[in-house]
């Protein structure tokens, strides 16, 4: 899959492309609008991650572009500009999703996951670690063929912990993927504690071995090891 | 009182006493005059009768006798006594009764005199009736100060008019000053004008309004582009910070602890930037305040948002939704607002305790409630509760450790501001705190 990133901070530009690398993209960055032009009039990207405060003009006008030559491309707008009126005008301009900044990486490949996903058709709808599964549409979990019971932030952090496995997903991250970034982190924080206690203990109960590890003061980390795939 | 009233009515108050000071002056002039005049008349009497006497000295008698019948004339001859003073013309006004059937006395002005017929010296008094003089001189007295009373009058009411026209650049500057809230609400000048001082003080006034009107929106444009200008590079060192905790294995327990605050602190500033690009936002009426907005229905999107930590902390939710209250307003700002009061008080509720959600009140007077059963508000925190950057200074060093940004209720007094609502937190009874919206 190919991927552009159009960023004009360098240190995230470059960020962005190891991250889109790792998630083995072919990647081509922009730091301008005009270098995104020429970029997008040569090739078709399969996805685009698109600030929108370019130096030399807005992003949108890129996206314009980019969506009447192909409309097949996955555009996911990444903005410091939280106005609401810029969401919605990209969104209406035909973008996949929109991320403020500063955001967290397992954030963004989360919603890359799912933008191609819908953008794609992709048929995987289940995510696999071990025995456990998790299919994605019906949003059901289960563990050697045993359905889990789980509630919907419950399920909603496993997914997450399950798109960044072996990545050390940071409590804020999670926090903030939950219940997005309007809740205070303080009082956050502890009620992911208890979510991951009951998640832990119903995962327990379906005979599942230590899945998730706990990185101390920092988060969880879902272990996936290659020769349980 | 009014600048022009003030002026009027000190004119109206020194037009009238120099009226006054006139009219006695008037007064005690036309008397004069009228005296004058009368004794003239009777100096002319007297000449003519000692013309009279002198041609024809038998006449004497005739005028003792006809003296006091005439008319118009009265004299009075009878051989001199002493009484006056040898050719010394005497004048005085005298109150008298010339004729018995008369009702009462009347005024006359009197020649006493001396005249010498043939050697023999007779007293002469020459009477004239004041009254028909008088007459006359009332008449232009009260014409004339009539007359400078209408003066007057038409003065004030010209005086009044006149004001008006010249005071109107000026009572217009007044009325802009008094009908102006917020600085950058108003936008049209103070208008020119040809008086001097009017001129001085609206070009001072432009000059003010100018000077705070780009001073408030370059400060208003500053916490937006510092906002802006932050949160790209909080987001690399968010990221960066990111990256080193996503390998955990590779690093020991204290630089792991070290990337994590770094992010947290990283996550922190980019919420209070965040905020303040919010409030400032807010502050800066950059939002349209036509929706209806249904104070009910939002609560209920606020609580579902919320409903997590309301269900882990156990907490029982009593609402009592007397009317539906639907107030005009922006529904992300208001939701946003309702967002920051529940959200605090489910912070502060202990665990089983009952949050109460109440609306009072017509959709014109409604208020909105919300009643937690926490620690209620410190004392010390009660005036700058809604203030930014107050909370949790000094003292409550917890308090601030709960407390995210801070900005939370600040949020909310920006927003009610906005919309012209009010807002109030008490201590409900000693136990927990009040958060009332009076829409």
């Amino acid at each position: 899959m190919r991927a552009l990133v159009v960023e004009d901070e360098p240190l995230l530009n470059e960020e962005l492309e190891e991250h889109l690398l790792e998630e083995q993209f072919s990647v081509d960055c922009a730091e301008t609008l005009q270098q995104g032009r020429n970029l997008v009039a040569g090739d078709e990207y399969d996805l685009v991650l698109l600030d929108l405060g370019l130096p030399d003009g807005n992003g949108l006008e890129l996206l314009k572009m980019i969506k009447k030559y192909y409309e097949e491309t996955a555009v996911v707008i990444l903005t410091a500009r939280g106005e609401v009126e810029d969401k919605v005008e990209g969104l209406e301009l035909g973008s996949d999703d929109y991320l403020a900044k500063p955001f967290a990486m397992a954030e963004l490949r989360a919603r890359i996951h799912a933008v191609l996903r819908r953008r794609f058709k992709i048929d995987e709808n289940e995510i696999k670690a071990g025995k456990l599964l998790l299919n994605l549409n019906h949003m059901e979990v289960g563990y050697d063929g045993r359905r889990l019971e789980l509630t919907e932030t419950e399920y909603k952090i496993l997914r997450y912990l399950l798109l960044n496995k072996n990545k050390t997903i940071t409590r804020i991250a999670l926090a903030e993927h939950i219940w997005g970034s309007k809740v205070d982190d303080r009082f956050s924080l502890d009620f992911i504690n208890s979510h991951m206690k009951n998640l832990r203990k119903k995962l327990s109960q379906a005979g599942a071995p230590e899945l998730i590890e706990t990185i101390y003061g920092v988060g969880y980390k879902l272990e996936v090891h290659e020769a349980q795939q | 009182m009014k600048l022009n009233n003030k002026i009027l009515l000190s004119n109206l108050v020194l037009s009238v006493v120099i009226f006054l000071i006139t009219s006695i002056g008037m007064y005690y002039l036309v008397n004069d005059t009228v005296y004058d005049e009368l004794d003239n008349h009777l100096l002319q009497h007297k000449i003519d009768l000692m013309n009279q006497v002198e041609g024809d000295p038998a006449s004497v008698k005739q005028i003792q006798k006809l003296g006091g019948l005439g008319s118009y004339e009265w004299v009075d001859m009878y051989p001199y006594e002493g009484e006056v003073k040898l050719n010394v013309n005497n004048f005085a006004t005298v109150d008298t009764v010339r004729n018995p059937g008369e009702v009462g006395p009347e005024a006359y002005r009197r020649l006493a005199t001396t005249i010498s017929v043939n050697d023999r010296y007779y007293t002469v008094k020459i009477y004239e009736e004041v009254a028909a003089w008088q007459n006359i001189s009332m008449t232009i007295l009260v014409s004339v100060l009539a007359a400078l009373l209408i003066w007057i009058l038409l003065l004030y009411l010209l005086n009044q008019m006149v004001f008006d026209r010249i005071l109107t650049p000026f009572y217009d500057t007044v009325d802009n000053l008094e009908t102006i809230s917020d600085p950058t609400d108003f936008d049209e000048r103070f208008s020119d004008s040809s008086t001097y001082e009017i001129k001085v003080l609206n070009d001072a006034l432009n000059t003010m309004m100018s000077q705070l009107r780009s001073s408030f929106e370059d400060q208003k444009k500053f916490i937006q582009n510092a906002s802006h200008e932050l949160l790209t590079p909080l987001s690399i060192i968010r990221q960066k910070a990111e990256k080193i905790l996503s390998n955990s294995d590779k690093c020991d327990q204290p630089t792991l602890k070290a990337a994590s605050e770094i992010q947290h602190t990283a996550v922190r500033l980019s919420r209070l930037s965040n905020a303040l690009l919010l409030i400032s936002r807010v502050e800066n009426k950059q939002y349209e305040l036509d929706e209806q907005v249904n104070v009910a229905a939002v609560t209920d999107d606020v609580l579902e948002e919320l409903d997590d930590f309301i269900s882990l902390k156990n907490i029982t939710i009593e609402k009592d939704f007397e009317n539906e209250i639907a107030v005009e307003g922006n529904k992300e700002l208001i939701q946003s607002a309702i967002y920051n009061i529940v959200q605090n008080a489910v912070k502060f509720s202990p665990e089983k305790s009952t949050l109460h959600i109440r609306t009072n009140g017509e959709a014109e007077d409604g208020e909105f409630m919300v009643i937690d059963e926490g620690p209620g508000i410190p004392e010390e925190l009660k005036e700058s509760l809604f203030d930014r950057f107050k909370k949790g200074q000094g003292s409550s060093a917890e308090l601030a450790q709960n407390n995210g940004t801070g900005l939370g209720l600040s949020l909310v007094k920006s927003i009610c501001k906005l919309h012209g609502f009010g807002y109030r937190a008490e201590n409900n009874n000693g136990a927990g705190a009040k958060i009332t919206l009076h829409f």
